[in-house]
């Protein structure tokens, strides 16, 4: 069998979705509940979809914080005082921060969620429901990210245009469409920053300060979450969406010393979120709600 | 089920909606953290969400050591818990005022503390701004609070909905907290309980005077906004990282005032649910 070149999708997807097509088999990774969600509101499950994909991260960027012979600011050209001492992904690279590795993640990403909306599109799908992301480390900078759902056919005369996703389970799906809101697109936002340690941080973090805040590691949280909150806006707004709910946040903190004496603290903030548009035409939420007391 | 979805035309609205779509086109854009149950039911109760807003604070909480054999609070760390929830609540309630919010629903209040520095916890408040879709309350005043801050409430989407329809509008979170150092029991008293079923009185009294502090300092709080009651209140010990003699005890509530005499709740239906969860 030929080396696949990486495009489309591997030979034995491929030979799946052939198959598939000539058996009347349709598989599902819907709960019971989710299941019967998504077909009270006129969507048969067709089938499970997945994409992948094995990345090498060789190189994350300088990594730089930007401190060079005491003034902050020099080694990014974002510096010079225009921006604060927190250097996000997202500013201007010069020789600073890790932007490299934060593209390395939405590529990532983005290549399993389009694998496996491929392969939901190759059953004739119009959309994904219940579509699960994990990244899980296999050692020497190699990452797989596996993005996983149900594929779902709408009993509509008319198509969607392009395959939608959600991460909502599909008793969620049910609740929003039955209200006049369709899913769109899963959304994600990563942001990697980097701040240095600077005397003032350093003497609000000692054991002998008191009660303080630390205004040095509050700025670099609230620096990295602002702009992954942003890059989350700026893409569902790129899909042409009406809003987004955000479905889980993280943030993770860790400490480097690129040399002696010189600490660096790095924040990883990601939002993971599904895009809404409105299809309901009042201006009032269409459901009324119903107080039941279970039994049980 | 009761009702054909095709019928009622709902994958066919939505297939065409998404049909319609074209990147980048102009939009009112929100972004909630709300789960879908609570985006519903707020959308129901008669809001909407404008934006997800959050405020956070890493501090650095100060070292006090309390005396060996004596019931005290820590006033110390007790200031620090504050200050920090304070910084982190009025961050959010910032951003929601840039929003022009009538409110925050859903507030998710958390501590965590750092692995690294010594002592250092980050508080983070997140929740989802809204505004109502009339711009008074039924009796003719503002959704605000009486500081003229968007109402605060970490109720879920359920409770919000249920507080709306029983005539009540929510004012603001309100809090109390105490640090307090529980005093180990001198040598002889602990030889003395051994095979004894006795109460330990000194226990009992420094477990009380902290629950108490904590939350009378709420309720003072909730008298601050002028409140009628507190609902949805938790009470929580948390042990956090000073060891077993050293707890926090926290109340938290969502102070509320009633926006009509009667408070009637309409009678939930029985049901019988045919699933196990």
């Amino acid at each position: 069998m030929a080396e696949w070149d990486g495009r489309g999708l591997p030979p034995v997807a491929a030979e799946r979705m052939a198959r598939f097509a000539r058996s009347g088999l349709r598989t599902s990774l819907l709960t019971v509940p989710g299941a019967v969600g998504v077909q009270s509101v006129g969507f048969d499950p067709i089938g499970e979809v997945m994409g992948c994909i094995v990345e090498h991260i060789g190189w994350s960027g300088f990594g730089g914080c930007g401190y060079v012979g005491g003034i902050v600011g020099i080694g990014g050209f974002s510096g010079f005082g225009l921006g604060g001492p927190t250097v996000t992904s997202s500013g201007s690279r010069g020789f600073v921060g890790f932007g490299p590795y934060v593209d390395a993640l939405y590529h990532g990403y983005g290549t399993a969620l389009e694998r496996m909306t491929e392969e939901a599109a190759a059953m004739d799908a119009d959309g994904v429901v219940g579509v699960r992301l994990s990244v899980s480390q296999l050692g020497g900078g190699n990452r797989e990210f596996v993005a996983l759902g149900t594929a779902v056919r709408a009993r509509s005369r008319h198509r969607p245009g392009r395959v939608f996703t959600t991460d909502l389970a599909g008793q969620d799906v049910a609740k929003l469409v039955q209200a006049g809101w369709a899913p769109c697109a899963v959304i994600y936002g990563i942001s990697v920053a980097v701040r240095h340690d600077d005397w003032a941080t350093q003497r609000q973090a000692s054991w002998g300060a008191g009660n303080t805040e630390v205004a040095g590691y509050t700025e670099l949280v609230m620096h990295v979450r602002a702009d992954a909150r942003h890059c989350f806006d700026q893409r569902v707004r790129a899909a042409g969406a009406d809003g987004a709910i955000v479905s889980s946040m993280g943030l993770q903190i860790g400490e480097i010393e690129p040399s002696e004496g010189h600490r660096d603290h790095v924040a990883e903030s990601t939002v993971f979120g599904t895009a809404l548009v409105s299809f309901h035409r009042g201006p009032t939420a269409p459901t009324r709600s119903l107080t039941i007391l279970p039994l049980r | 089920m009761t009702a054909d979805p095709t019928a009622l035309g709902i994958p066919e609205d939505a297939m065409r909606r998404l049909a319609e779509m074209r990147p980048g086109q102009a939009t009112t854009l929100f972004t909630s953290d709300l789960s879908v149950n609570e985006f519903l039911l707020v959308r129901e109760a008669g809001f909407r969400p404008l934006g997800l807003v959050l405020g956070s604070s890493i501090y650095h909480v100060g070292f006090q050591m309390g005396r060996w054999s004596s019931n005290q609070e820590l006033t110390t760390l007790s200031q620090a818990m504050y200050h920090a929830r304070e910084l982190a609540m009025t961050r959010m309630e910032a951003e929601a005022d840039q929003l022009g919010a009538d409110g925050i629903v859903g507030v998710r209040l958390e501590i965590e503390f750092k692995e690294f520095g010594s002592d250092l916890a980050e508080f983070i408040a997140v929740g989802t701004a809204v505004s109502a879709d009339e711009p008074q309350t039924p009796d003719g005043q503002s959704w605000r609070n009486n500081r003229d801050q968007p109402f605060t409430s970490d109720l879920s989407g359920q409770d919000f909905w249920t507080l709306i329809q029983a005539g009540y509008a929510p004012l603001g979170m309100v809090m109390g907290t105490c640090v307090y150092h529980v005093a180990h029991q001198r040598f002889w008293q602990a030889m003395g309980n051994i095979g004894q079923n006795v109460e330990l009185p000194q226990f009992t009294e420094a477990l009380y005077d902290a629950r108490e502090l904590a939350m009378s300092r709420m309720q003072a709080e909730a008298e601050q906004l002028a409140a009628e009651g507190i609902v949805g209140v938790q009470l929580l010990s948390l042990g956090h990282r000073w060891g077993g003699h050293t707890t926090e005890f926290f109340a938290i509530g969502t102070a509320v005032r009633p926006l009509r005499a009667d408070h009637v709740i309409a009678k939930p239906q029985l049901v019988l649910p045919l699933t196990d969860s």
